[in-house]
């Protein structure tokens, strides 16, 4: 068994939208034909029961080992209870090996499953023991540890459905909704809004009592003791039974209630000073416990809170009882399920005690033990829902208290007898105003109807039109990318919008270069959606990041797609053909939100073209030919179009048409340059997806320069002594194709093209680049660079001579090492009305050194 | 005459505080809060101070800084002057509890001392920001000038001292707090500190209110500490958004700490995930021993280790608000340059701890540079000691960082204070202070390999109040400015009502008005505390402590207080100032025999307190540094004379009402100025509303319910001071007209005597 390159899949990606890992399995024959193996499918079935594996016959195929580990991963997340459904194993071009691909919820829980299903393979093969039990609760526990908490979790499912993009700033519960500028962020049930100042109000629980006394509120009278002595005093000047609390506590960490004797009040004070420095004396509001969820000016969610107790039945003691009630399977230790155990302890012992009970009494049958004084979910208690009860007068005291202390959300006590009738009736009050308040109890009450909090929480953040999101254009392509990004992005900007960008040179943000290198993969773009002043984001989407993680976004507005031709990097990760090569493109446009979302695809290239079929939005077409079938079957559809008419640039749809002449495109140089113009109409497709103004299109269009500042190492030009120099990037057939088409439009008497080969080419790829060019320049001056990529000394200087064995014009070849000396042996043979190409590599250090060059004259 | 040079006799005189009172707010002496002391001398009365042997020298030489008070003769040792020629304990007493208020950190220097009906018995009234401080001050001057007087032994003035300095410290607010209360006094916002201890303060009133707690406002989101206080976390936010951070990294062992310092580019910092102060951080470290021999180290302090990238440089701190770099602070980085004969000891002193502005005390700005064990670590760390020589041209490194002394804010490139900026934003924060570090603030980052190390919350504002080098910066401003943008004073509409009678029912009725013009109002009146028409306390509710509920309600748009005369000579008023003053009426004696008041002279001055206050307060006119426009307006009765010479002190406008369409003062009143004033009168038994000469009609006497068809005269005039304050208070006709026809107010809240006819008196 060999199973490498184990990677997460964190965006849509090749196979699916959902987030899954992706191993490379490489199975020996024995491990392709597992049936054949005697008795390795009943192994299999003892250590996974209960389970129907799939049988061969159904697969078409030989049960393989790979198909094992992605059964047998799957069935342990589902059995784990995590909400997964979709795998896949595809052979390679290589013989007995695969790529599994298993969904996870998630990431850590999905690469343990993968673990343990090499280890179940492996059990089953050598027929040893495997403990099914212990792997699904190893991962039920991880799970647990890793997945969003029920509050957070809440918030998070409603944003979703609302289509609002989300992302995890931490391991635990901060999470980022929408992107740039638009974005918003929680922990838990806090926000953004939520005021660290109003939660220290709220956490004052004086201040608090001021505060909601101030707007009218009924709130229990006190002040703060000093001593036991003093407790009892403030006790006696409140007259009756009163509560005893620490200031600063939480959960209701040492409060005592319902307190009337002298020493119990002192008790109490000793209990509640060890938790806090300063400890309250309250009177008294007897009632049951509810706890009021606010969000905005709304009361949300009501429950009814009950201590922990136990009913007795004659017969177990209280222990027995508590032992039951914790075995429901809603309860769980923490907060990660609907209830918690109950937890007994010294302080349930000691409640029992104050009923002459201990663990051991055997309570009458229908007598009510109740375990601890206070109704927290967090000890043990239940909630009851009693939203729809709630008297509008007591909504408009919970709602005022929220909005006195200054809090967005949060979780108002109030102690009453019944909340069908207003505080002031029946001498109830608000105890406590509870910032980032658990929604739990809210969510999944013991009794009663759950209610939408993360629903609530998601409309006070996002009004309903608003889904946090920014306009987003992913390009991809063999060719073009990166101008047409920038092309794009500039357009943008024209809309006075801050534009985040990522290219194979950088990262930008409102032009400004933020980082620098290929930044066209995921993280970059992650970054860009990250940034809080970013208003759109213009994403070049290179293949690499998309087979190894995935999108970085969920889904795009536009997706643009230039061209495929005949592929670039061919050879590499699985990816033999162009067909392969489309397949992986395609993944943006498969990804374009549903419905209004626009993929702009070059009509005249098949492979793109064809991409069309798998858009859950809308098209758009472009080439340079009106005639194109394509073109004239999408324009007979009354769908949008994009050709060349003439000397302008038409964008027709059901009958309206709008032009933008070439003249007002300087990189096409007047119509001379063929790509520049398809990657003008790839733009104008973007910027009309976007339903931006054609005024903004045209004068982003018009401010648009290729030069080495705006768009390094793409057709930048240059005057040097009389003749032309341009520096390209091209490195590929399809590229210098079009760049020799564009220099054919440039008079010049003598041509000459500085070339390298980068080596991880096929070697036909890398011949393919000098037999164009030996066809169209008279001297090619190739140079080996530093990095040769895999390749031996000398290899690829001698596959790129090969190309230009039988050229037709190229009477003069140099080889050169380096690429500057390359760059200086060209500027020194370089005569006036000469034109010289130069095909860069390390584009910024050589863009720096001809720039250098040409100043110096 | 008793025998006054017998000391004896002078120990048994005694002065005794009969009774104390906190007047919080605008009172019958001042503006602003003060105490009240009513003190009985006793025999003091027959002792001036000249007549007390030795008691000008002791006095003198216990607070020499008495020598500032220009009291009696207003020049520079008046008060002092007038002790040396004779004046009585309460006088001295006044001055003294200012002094040490004074010279405990307490503003405020107002001081009265007024005799009483009563023999010995005198009224001593001092600013009083804090009661409880002045309380102490109050009695410590009692003690002190006892001692004076008595000359057995000194008073011990600076334990006193420094016991009212613990108190401020602890009771007032800090100094970041007091900077952005100070300033929002300047731009005429109010401030009600909302804990008796602690940086807790709302600024404005009501729905238009702000809170700041210390450097952060109710508008500091709780998840960007969160942030913040996550350093880790901080460091990826901003690394992801293109900010400069020192790249690095935990490491779980010595050979990953050097693989990890490999990794990021040597010389890297070797500190504790979690560790505070400095204890266990190595900088600068190059070689593999350092790296692997600090992780140690550092594994002792913390319950991690992170290697991270050296930045070199001087740490900063730039403080940013609301998007803006308003100041900036680098730390005291201290190096020496050899000169081949001098040991670096000797250097400190020749180029350091020579600098004038270097001492050992707090007078200097900057300490004095000694070789502690900091300083000694940082040498050894470039191969010196104390002793070493090192060669001419050599600079050594001294002190790394110590206090953010010097204000830089000037010098800050614009590209760094962008970068400042948005790591706040990043982070979430409305106020921050961004730490950074170095070499040059005045040339961009990537030019140096600068980077921001910390992004905090509720950053010390001290530093940049006062830099120990360079130029105080107006933070308090900035923040004030970012909470209260485009000059808005956080104020919400207030009417204050004072008078003899009819009171409560002219505030029910304004609150009613106010409340119909879609505005929530508080109500503050004798017969109960209201939000929005729902009583929610019963009981005399015309105190202090209501009105104050009203004003810190985050819900309230407008608020409608009743004044008495005992809440104003009791309590002061919870308002600085208000939109609209109204005076119902004046009956002396209806004031007479409480607080010591016998006289319409007296009766004046509890009720001019009312319209002192109307926008714009003298105080306002004097503090605020931006023009204050006469918004607000005084209503007082035309018919009564004392009310009429009242007008005169109002910075306001007056709208005066009157039964008497033809009263000389309202006819004066109209014809003045070009555009003619205001005055709510009844004409042919209808309201008119007149400006000038123009008379607008109003509604009829007869529609009015409660005024029984016009013939419940007083109630007619509460309904003239009613519709006078709505009609300032820009109400549009129609609602008023609405308002009045539809009140029909309970028996008990309309009481209201017969009227009295014209109460004489002269009150200039």
């Amino acid at each position: 068994m060999n199973v490498s390159r184990i990677r997460a899949l964190r965006g849509p990606n090749l196979w699916s939208q959902r987030t899954a890992i992706e191993a490379v399995v490489s199975c020996n024959s024995a491990e392709c034909s597992l049936d054949k193996i005697p008795g390795f499918m009943a192994r299999l079935n003892e250590r996974l029961p209960g389970t129907a594996l799939p049988q061969p016959v159904e697969r078409h195929e030989a049960m393989a080992m790979a198909h094992v580990l992605e059964f047998v991963a799957l069935n342990l997340q589902t059995r784990a209870g995590c909400p997964v459904s979709f795998s896949h194993t595809v052979s390679t071009a290589e013989t007995g090996t695969y790529r599994v691909i298993v969904e996870y919820s998630e990431e850590a829980v999905g690469r343990l499953a993968f673990e343990l299903a090499q280890t179940l393979y492996l059990a089953a093969i050598d027929d040893t023991p495997f403990d099914l039990v212990a792997a699904l609760q190893r991962l039920r526990e991880l799970d647990e540890d890793v997945r969003l908490g029920p509050s957070t979790g809440a918030i998070v499912h409603a944003a979703v459905a609302r289509g609002i993009p989300y992302r995890r700033l931490t391991e635990g519960s901060m999470v980022q909704f929408g992107w740039g500028s638009q974005q918003r962020r929680i922990q838990a049930s806090e926000t953004d809004r939520t005021s660290a100042v109003a939660e220290s109000i709220a956490q004052d629980k004086e201040l608090t009592k001021m505060l909601l006394h101030a707007a009218g509120i009924p709130v229990p009278a006190g002040r703060p003791a000093a001593s036991a002595a003093d407790a009892w005093t403030a006790a006696c000047e409140i007259g009756g039974p009163v509560v005893v609390k620490p200031q600063d506590g939480n959960q209701g960490k040492g409060v005592a209630v319902n307190l009337a004797s002298r020493e119990q009040v002192e008790a109490a004070y000793a209990v509640a000073a060890e938790i806090s420095d300063e400890v309250l004396v309250e009177r008294y509001i007897s009632g049951h416990d509810y706890r009021m969820l606010v969000i905005g000016n709304k009361l949300v969610a009501a429950a009814r809170r009950e201590p922990p107790q136990v009913l007795g039945d004659g017969v177990h003691s209280v222990r027995q009882l508590v032992d039951q009630v914790n075995r429901d399977p809603r309860r769980g230790k923490d907060h990660v399920t609907a209830l918690t155990r109950i937890d007994f302890d010294e302080i349930a012992l000691a409640h029992l005690a104050t009923q002459n009970l201990t663990a051991e009494s055997i309570p009458a049958k229908g007598v009510r033990v109740i375990l601890r004084n206070n109704a927290n979910l967090s000890t043990g208690g239940t909630a009851t829902d009693v939203t729809d009860e709630v008297h509008t007068e007591l909504v408009a005291r919970v709602v005022a208290a929220a909005q006195m202390i200054g809090l967005d959300i949060c979780g108002v006590d109030v102690i009453c007898d019944n909340v069908r009738n207003p505080l002031e009736q029946q001498n109830g009050g608000i105890v406590e105003v509870n910032a980032a308040p658990g929604l739990r109890m809210h969510l999944q009450p013991s009794s009663g109807k759950g209610r939408a909090v993360g629903e609530a929480v998601i409309a006070n953040m996002f009004t309903a039109d608003d889904d946090g999101r920014i306009p987003v254009v992913a390009v991809t392509g063999t060719n073009g990318k990166t101008t047409t990004v920038r092309l794009i992005a500039n357009i943008l900007s024209c809309q006075n919008l801050r534009v985040g960008m990522t290219n194979t040179d950088g990262v930008y943000v409102a032009g400004q270069r933020i980082d620098t290198g290929d930044c066209s993969g995921p993280k970059s773009a992650k970054n860009v959606l990250l940034h809080p002043d970013v208003d759109a984001a213009v994403f070049e989407t290179a293949r690499g990041g998309m087979l190894r993680e995935g999108l970085g976004f969920d889904r795009c507005q536009v997706a643009v797609v230039t061209n495929i031709g005949m592929g670039d990097h061919l050879g590499l990760a699985h990816v033999h053909t162009a067909e392969d090569l489309a397949l992986v493109k395609r993944v943006v446009v498969q990804n374009v939100t549903p419905d209004t979302g626009v993929a702009v695809l070059n009509a005249a290239d098949p492979l793109v073209a064809n991409m069309a079929n798998g858009c859950p939005g809308s098209v758009t077409f472009f080439a340079h030919n009106r005639h194109h079938p394509v073109i004239i079957k999408h324009r007979a559809q009354g769908k949008r179009v994009i050709y060349l008419d003439g000397d302008s640039i038409v964008a027709a749809e059901a009958g309206l048409e709008h032009r933008i002449s070439l003249s007002g495109i300087p990189i096409t140089q007047n119509g001379s340059i063929g790509f520049q113009i398809e990657n003008a109409m790839a733009a104008i497709g973007a910027g009309w997806a976007l339903a931006l103004d054609w005024a903004v299109i045209r004068a982003g269009l018009a401010s648009f320069v290729s030069d080495v500042q705006t768009a390094p190492g793409r057709f930048n030009l240059f005057s040097h002594r009389g003749a032309t120099l341009i520096a390209d990037y091209g490195h590929n057939a399809d590229a210098i194709r079009a760049l020799v088409c564009a220099i054919d439009n440039m008079p010049a008497n003598r041509r000459s093209v500085v070339i390298s080969g980068a080596g991880d080419r096929r070697d036909e790829d890398i011949r393919q680049q000098t037999e164009i060019l030996g066809d169209a320049f008279d001297e090619v001056v190739l140079y080996q660079d530093k990095c040769q990529r895999g390749r031996a000394d000398g290899e690829v200087l001698g596959l790129l001579r090969q190309g230009l064995e039988n050229a037709k014009r190229t009477r003069e070849v140099k080889e050169i090492r380096g690429e500057f000396v390359a760059i200086d042996a060209a500027f020194a043979s370089l005569k006036a009305g000469e034109l010289c190409l130069i095909l860069v590599d390390q584009v910024e250090a050589a863009l720096r050194h001809i720039s250098r060059r040409v100043v110096a004259g | 005459m008793p025998d006054c040079t017998t000391v004896d006799h002078i120990d048994k005189k005694d002065i005794k505080f009969l009774d104390i009172r906190h007047l919080n707010g605008p009172n019958i002496w001042t503006y602003y809060p003060v105490l009240e002391a009513l003190v009985d001398i006793g025999e003091l009365e027959d002792f001036p101070s000249n007549t007390i042997p030795g008691f000008y020298q002791r006095l003198s030489s216990s607070l020499p800084s008495l020598i500032e008070h220009r009291c009696s003769y207003e020049e520079r040792g008046g008060f002092l002057r007038r002790v040396e020629e004779g004046t009585w304990p309460c006088h001295i007493l006044e001055h003294v509890t200012l002094e040490l208020q004074n010279l405990a950190g307490m503003r405020g220097g107002f001081g009265r001392a007024r005799e009483t009906s009563v023999r010995g018995v005198y009224k001593v009234i001092v600013s009083a920001w804090h009661a409880e401080i002045t309380r102490s001050a109050l009695f410590a001057a009692r003690e002190l000038v006892l001692a004076a007087m008595r000359g057995h032994q000194p008073y011990d003035v600076e334990g006193t001292l420094e016991r009212l300095r613990g108190m401020v410290d602890s009771l007032w607010l800090g100094p970041s707090t007091a900077c952005i209360v100070d300033a929002a006094a300047t731009r005429n916002i109010p401030a009600i500190r909302l804990l008796a201890r602690g940086n807790l303060v709302q600024l404005g009133h009501g729905t238009r209110s702000r809170h700041i707690w210390t450097a952060e406002t109710d508008r500091t989101p709780a998840i960007a500490e969160s942030i913040s206080r996550d350093k880790d976390l901080t460091k990826s936010l901003l690394r992801s958004c293109g900010v400069p951070v020192p790249e690095g990294r935990i490491v779980t062992s010595s050979e990953d700490a050097w693989e990890a310092a490999e990794d990021i580019g040597l010389p890297v910092v070797i500190k504790p995930c979690d560790g505070n102060h400095g204890r266990g951080v190595f900088i600068e470290l190059t070689r593999r021993e350092e790296v692997e021999s600090a992780y140690h180290a550092a594994l002792k302090e913390g319950s991690g280790v992170l290697v991270e990238r050296y930045i070199p440089g001087t740490e900063h701190r730039l403080l940013i608000v609301g998007g803006q770099l308003v100041a900036a602070n680098r730390g005291d980085s201290v190096s020496v340059t050899g000169d081949g004969t001098s040991t670096i000891a000797e250097l400190i002193k020749q180029q350091i701890n020579s600098d004038p502005r270097r001492g050992m005390t707090e007078d200097f700005p900057l300490n004095m540079i000694r070789l502690d064990k900091a300083a000694r670590m940082e040498i050894a760390h470039q191969g010196f000691s104390g002793d070493s020589v090192p060669p001419a041209g050599l600079e050594v490194l001294i002190q790394r960082n110590g206090n953010h002394a010097f204000d830089v804010t000037d010098e800050v490139h614009p590209s760094i204070a962008a970068a400042a900026s948005l790591a706040a934003r990043i982070v979430g924060l409305d106020i921050a202070g961004i730490d950074l570090v170095t070499a040059d603030i005045s040339r961009p980052l990537s030019e140096q390999g600068g980077a921001i190390v910390e992004v905090n919350a509720g950053p010390s504002l001290l530093m940049h109040i006062k830099p120990a080098v360079g130029t105080p910066r107006p933070v308090g401003k900035a923040i004030v400015d970012h909470l209260f943008p485009d000059g808005d004073d956080g104020r919400i509409p207030i009417v204050g009502i004072s008078g003899s009678y009819g009171k409560t029912t002219v505030a029910h009725l304004v609150a009613r008005l106010l409340t119909l013009s879609g505005k929530y109002t508080g109500l503050a009146c004798s017969d109960g505390l209201y939000l929005d028409s729902r009583q929610i306390d019963k009981g005399d509710c015309a105190t202090w402590d209501a009105a104050n509920r009203i004003l810190i309600n985050r819900s309230v748009e407008a608020a409608v207080f009743e004044n008495g005369s005992d809440a104003i000579l009791g309590e002061g008023l919870v308002y600085d100032c208000c939109q609209v003053g109204i005076i119902t009426n004046v009956e002396p004696i209806r004031h007479y025999g409480r607080y010591d008041i016998a006289t319409p002279e007296q009766v004046y001055t509890i009720l001019r307190t009312q319209i002192d206050v109307v926008t714009p307060t003298a105080a306002a006119v004097d503090d605020v540094i931006d023009m204050v426009l006469p918004t607000g307006a005084a209503v007082l009765n035309a018919r009564v004379a004392m009310l009429v010479e009242m007008s005169k002190l109002c910075n306001g406008e007056v709208i005066y009402f009157s039964l008497d369409p033809e009263q000389p003062a309202v006819t004066a009143h109209r014809a003045q100025e070009a555009q003619g004033k205001r005055a709510v009168i009844v004409r042919n038994g209808e309201i008119m509303l007149a400006t000038g000469a123009d008379e607008v009609p109003l509604i009829k006497l007869a529609d009015v319910p409660l005024t029984d068809g016009g013939r419940a005269i007083a109630q007619v005039e509460n309904v003239l001071a009613a519709v006078a304050a709505a009609w300032a208070l820009g109400i549009a006709p129609d609602l008023i007209r609405s308002g009045i026809a539809t009140t029909e107010l309970s028996q008990e809240k309309c009481s209201s005597p017969r009227i009295e006819p014209e109460t004489q008196g002269n009150y200039s």
